[in-house]
């Protein structure tokens, strides 16, 4: 365990922990909107920059990727310099996506006004990679980054609707703007302009999953033929004739 | 001692008590669709209570590529819901329907039995539910109810 200041709030943590984990433990909340405990983090927002002084020196650095490896680091996580650096990224973040809600309510905690120039599309979608990196944790690697700089964008290879998507949208449930939809209907369930057929439970004929998520979850083709509940209601059933002593 | 819940279907007459308890503890609302239990009632007075198992090899588990599911010290198989991501391989994998995904949370839920102190267990009036230390006894009941279980899991797929 190494002892840190954050905040003038001594912590203590495990070498290696990320000063935003720390920070977190400690009950200090950083914005983020890249981070995500269940994925590797990529710093990508720039958001949840924090002032740290080791060994007589301050600089800016992000937290979700920063190790705490010395004793006695010192953190601050709210002076002039951080709420600027924030500032600054919230206005360029805020400048191409005004609509996202995320977005809209940092900006009026840190005082920034969206400021769209003419010739920009409002968007959703901020280049975090929580998307991407979900798919890819999930083994599907359906999704990646295309392009550079200003026209930088998620995509499917090669524009089309992609082959290795199982439609599990953990993609949506990650985005931080809603950026990603899908739609569900007439038993058919539609994500990143492919349309996954749904498999319709045995029993209460509900349309309930993919047959390329349970193929993907390792489900026992003897399960899948039924929904989650009625996987219950069967269980329930077996309980009650071995409890007969059938 | 880590601890098992046993249920005993025999002895529930039904009356949802277990379902009640567990959704305001989990949900802070009186609503059996968020409940982590659920009672199955039969025709002719025969009610089945059903929660997670905390399957030694769990489907669910196997299943998630996060980490958002790991075995805790009470040997329960627990939830960390800033790990999850929402792709619902676990409420995919579980052949028991014992693990479910809400989209207003947008993580996966199941019975964690509230801790070490279920919820359930103190409200039952019959003893349908109960959570019993995990010695040799208690092991052999539930063994047992698994090989009941499995008995008739043949009788219906034969």
């Amino acid at each position: 365990m190494i002892e840190i200041t954050i905040d003038e709030k001594k912590v203590s943590v495990e070498t290696g922990t990320t000063v935003l984990e720390a920070a977190r433990s400690a009950g200090i909340e950083i914005p983020t909107l890249c981070a995500h405990e269940g994925l590797v983090r990529e710093g990508s927002c720039r958001l949840c920059s924090v002032e740290v002084t080791e060994r007589g020196k301050t600089k800016l650095v992000m937290s979700c990727m920063y190790p705490v490896t010395r004793e006695g680091l010192e953190v601050r996580t709210d002076t002039d310099r951080v709420r600027s650096a924030r500032r600054f990224v919230l206005q360029m973040l805020a400048d191409r996506n005004p609509k996202a809600p995320v977005l809209q309510a940092l900006c009026s905690r840190y005082g920034v006004v969206p400021n769209v120039p003419e010739n920009v599309e409002p968007e959703l979608c901020i280049r975090c990679g929580r998307c991407v990196r979900a798919c890819e944790t999930n083994g599907t690697s359906a999704l990646s980054f295309a392009g550079r700089g200003w026209e930088r964008e998620v995509t499917p290879p090669f524009h089309e609707a992609p082959g290795d998507c199982v439609g599990c949208l953990s993609c949506a449930e990650v985005c931080p703007t809603g950026r990603i939809t899908w739609e569900e209907k007439d038993g058919k369930r539609s994500i990143w302009g492919r349309t996954f057929d749904l498999v319709v439970c045995d029993r209460c004929r509900e349309a309930y999953a993919t047959a390329e998520q349970l193929r993907h979850a390792g489900t026992d083709p003897e399960t899948a033929r039924l929904c989650p509940r009625c996987r219950k209601t069967a269980q329930q059933e077996r309980i009650r004739l071995g409890n007969r002593g059938v | 001692m880590e601890k098992v819940l046993l249920i005993s279907p025999e002895r529930c007459i039904g009356c949802g008590s277990c379902e009640m308890a567990c959704s305001i503890e989990k949900e802070g609302e009186f609503r059996p669709a968020v409940s982590r239990i659920s009672v199955h009632r039969f025709e002719g007075g025969q009610n089945v209570p059903m929660a997670c198992l905390q399957c030694e090899d769990a489907a669910c588990m196997a299943a998630c590529k996060t980490g958002a599911l790991s075995r805790n010290e009470d040997g329960v198989v627990a939830v960390d819901k800033a790990r999850c991501i929402g792709c619902r391989m676990c409420v995919m994998a579980c052949p028991f329907g014992n693990i479910s995904y809400s989209r207003v949370t947008k993580t996966a839920f199941k019975c964690d039995q509230c801790g070490g102190d279920p919820e359930c267990v103190k409200w039952c009036p019959t003893k349908a539910i109960e959570f019993l230390p995990a010695d040799t006894v208690n092991l052999q009941r539930k063994r047992a109810f698994s090989a009941t279980m499995a008995k008739a899991l043949e009788e219906v797929k034969g």
